[in-house]
């Protein structure tokens, strides 16, 4: 019942965060009755039956407490236990038993022992009292280090008005309310000479909803010589003016400039490839995020600045020898993850269905990558057999037409050929090998790049077939260790519960290209509030339904991940 | 206590009562089990990270948010000087209860059982 803590009337007398009409009964002085109490005994017994009853810091205050904390009265424990202030008697405040003895014995402050409020029965409320909450806060804080769970203690205190921030509050009085009909966060982009590679790729970074709280608490911190050079900087412009709830048309020349100044292969106003721009645009706040990376210092390949901590996951790769089994492992990050949509036989997957002779025994062989395989290859074959959804050959021939198609053309075991032996670790020979890809970290954003521009020597065309993409995408077969989970039976249950629960994103932004390889325009739908849907054609801002944006043809799909973990 | 006469109403009542009684020893056996439950959550800290768990989902559902948005109705609708706690607690108590995700629910009740199995092997 976190509700009773709420800080409303304090924040309320303090400041008019919202247009509150009525002014607030409390005085900042607080209760008197609390002041008097305060003259005539102190603060001592507030902190005392704080910390022996509400947060403990000591082992020998939690022994008392979980014997003591009783209702005198009726021996209840959770009926609400309040403490009076006076003489530590305790009674349950929702059977009434604490308010009997406030009106036998005329004490008129007891606190509530879940939370450590005090209750003024000659008020008839809770009250506040800045002495009391700041020794509340105090020992709140020690018993949650006492307990070991002091990350989360500053993480989740309510916000608290400082001095600077009261300030800005006042000389800032426009208060805008979100409804779930408000258009803010959409804003039409000028087209500046073929642009419309960069509009889309804006579009879908001003409504990545991580993205968009990060620079809507203003929390770049410019690291470079001048500001106006900093991309970052210039996208944090980008939000202020996508958020400002003007509803004209932005016109982003100075992103463009500071995008041709920074990655010169895009400057010009020839058509660019959206994902490229994309890759481009990342790399390049990714680099003028620089100096972000406190915590990470030690660990030079691991980078926190908002790009990597947002979109970076991690592909594992694992080459298996076909001679002795022995795997070896690399981890590359990765931003976004292009899938092919020709049929197998066009690509570098050719090599798989090209290699009849040992074809046949490879999905199964392939999949026992484990390091027990050897031994146990009965009982991971028949594991293997239960999925055979994901890794059965049948189907992978064909051209995909669906993103799951693709992610598990992506992930399944792929043989190398017999062109490119590479030496084996283990066994220190040149030998066949196969390639596994599987998610070793799944980044907060997902962004897939349908290759429908194929470049070959022969010809170059774009591959316009429909591909099909949820709305909400479950990434936990693609995962390494699900993958690996297969095979060994004996992990815990925990992890796999995780991996289920935990891996599911939802569709927030799809670009589209019309046209044709050497001519076209790109537009994308853009998610808000949740369920909406917006079509951005550079200027032109129209509603759309999930359905028009599931049944589009989709070139790059941004996916969100849905439940954030704590780090 | 009752007469004993030979009548069906009579004896009927008799079984009504024992078993009012039977239910009576179950509470007692069931308010000390409480006891002694809640006081080893005390005891090991568990209650704490319990509390802490369940804020952090509860957080993470939205469920605070809704919560709160509720109350910031309660309280706009009665008006701040005629709203207290009290008035809170009965309004936003069923809401709130209702309102917990059965993910949540389900959660804790397994880290609860996990808690009870392990304190009862040792």
């Amino acid at each position: 019942m976190s509700f009773l803590t709420l800080k409303f009337p304090r924040i309320a007398g303090r400041i008019e965060l919202e247009n509150c009409i009525s002014r607030p009964t409390m005085s900042l002085s607080g209760c008197p009755h609390v002041a008097n109490f305060k003259a005539v005994n102190g603060s001592s017994p507030y902190r005392l039956i704080l910390t022996y009853f509400v947060s403990c810091s000591t082992q020998a205050a939690v022994k008392r407490k979980a014997q003591s904390c009783l209702c005198h009265v009726c021996g209840q424990l959770d009926l609400r236990l309040h403490s009076c202030l006076y003489c530590v008697f305790f009674g349950c405040y929702t059977a009434g038993h604490i308010h009997d003895h406030a009106k036998a014995t005329k004490h008129n402050l007891a606190v509530d022992l879940t939370y450590g409020a005090v209750y003024c029965y000659s008020c008839g409320d809770y009250v506040y009292d800045q002495e009391f909450e700041a020794i509340a806060k105090e020992e709140k804080t020690k018993a949650a280090k006492f307990v070991g769970t002091p990350c989360s203690v500053h993480a989740f205190l309510s916000w608290e008005v400082t001095a600077s921030e009261a300030q800005l509050l006042r000389q800032n009085p426009k208060r805008r309310k979100i409804t779930s009909n408000s258009t803010i966060g959409l804003r039409g982009l000028i087209n500046l000479g073929n642009t419309c590679f960069m509009n889309c790729i804006v579009q879908a970074l001003t409504h990545t909803p991580l993205l968009r709280d990060f620079f809507l608490a203003d929390k770049h911190h410019c690291q470079m010589a001048s500001s106006d050079q900093c991309l970052v900087c210039e996208m944090s412009r980008v939000f202020q003016e996508f958020y400002s709830g003007l509803r004209s048309v932005h016109i982003p020349y100075r992103l463009l400039h500071l995008v041709w100044t920074h990655a010169r292969h895009l400057a010009g106003y020839e058509q660019q490839d959206a994902h490229e721009f994309f890759i481009a645009a990342l790399d390049v706040l990714h680099r003028h995020c620089k100096g972000h990376n406190g915590v990470s210092g030690n660990n030079p390949h691991l980078c926190n600045c908002i790009i990597d901590q947002i979109f970076t996951g991690g592909l594992q790769s694992d080459v298996t020898c076909q001679s002795c089994r022995g795997i070896s492992t690399t981890v590359d990050p990765f931003w976004d993850i292009s899938l092919d949509l020709g049929p197998s036989g066009s690509h570098s997957k050719s090599t798989l269905s090209s290699s009849s002779t040992s074809s046949a025994p490879i999905p199964n062989a392939d999949l026992s990558v484990d390091s027990n395989s050897s031994g146990s290859s009965t009982s991971s074959g028949s594991v293997n057999n239960g999925d055979s959804g994901l890794l059965s050959p049948t189907g992978f021939e064909d051209v995909p037409t669906s993103l799951d198609d693709c992610l598990r053309r992506f992930t399944r075991p792929e043989h190398l050929g017999t062109n490119s032996k590479i030496k084996c670790s283990r066994c220190h020979s040149y030998q066949e090998s196969t390639k596994q890809l599987t998610m070793k970290k799944l980044p907060l954003v997902a962004c897939f790049h349908l290759k429908r521009f194929e470049h070959s020597n022969r010809f170059r065309k774009k591959i316009s077939t429909f591909i099909a993409f949820p709305h909400e995408l479950d990434m936990t077969p693609y995962v390494s260790s699900h993958r690996r989970a297969n095979g060994i039976k004996n992990q815990s249950h925990s992890s796999t519960l995780l991996s289920t629960s935990d891996n599911k994103y939802s569709l927030f932004a799809v670009v589209n290209h019309h046209g044709t390889i050497e001519t076209g325009h790109y537009t994308c739908y853009v998610r808000q509030h949740k369920d909406q849907w917006f079509k951005c054609d550079d200027a032109l801002i129209t509603k759309s339904s999930v359905q028009d944006v599931l049944h589009s043809e989709g070139y790059l799909l941004f996916y969100h991940k849905r439940i954030l973990e704590y780090e | 206590m009752i007469e004993p006469v030979c009548c069906v109403a009579d004896r009927r009542r008799e079984k009504v009562h024992q078993n009012i009684k039977m239910d009576l020893s179950w509470k007692v056996k069931d308010v000390q089990m409480r006891a002694v439950i809640n006081q080893k959550l005390i005891e090991t800290g568990e209650k704490e990270r319990l509390k802490e768990l369940l804020r952090n989902k509860l957080i993470e559902c939205g469920w605070r948010d809704q919560l709160k948005a509720h109350c910031k109705d309660v309280v706009r609708r009665k008006g701040i000087e005629h709203v207290t706690v009290d008035d809170l607690v009965a309004e936003l108590t069923p809401k709130g209860r209702e309102l917990v995700p059965d993910d949540v629910k389900k959660e804790l009740l397994q880290r609860i059982k996990a808690f009870l199995a392990q304190q009862a092997s040792i």
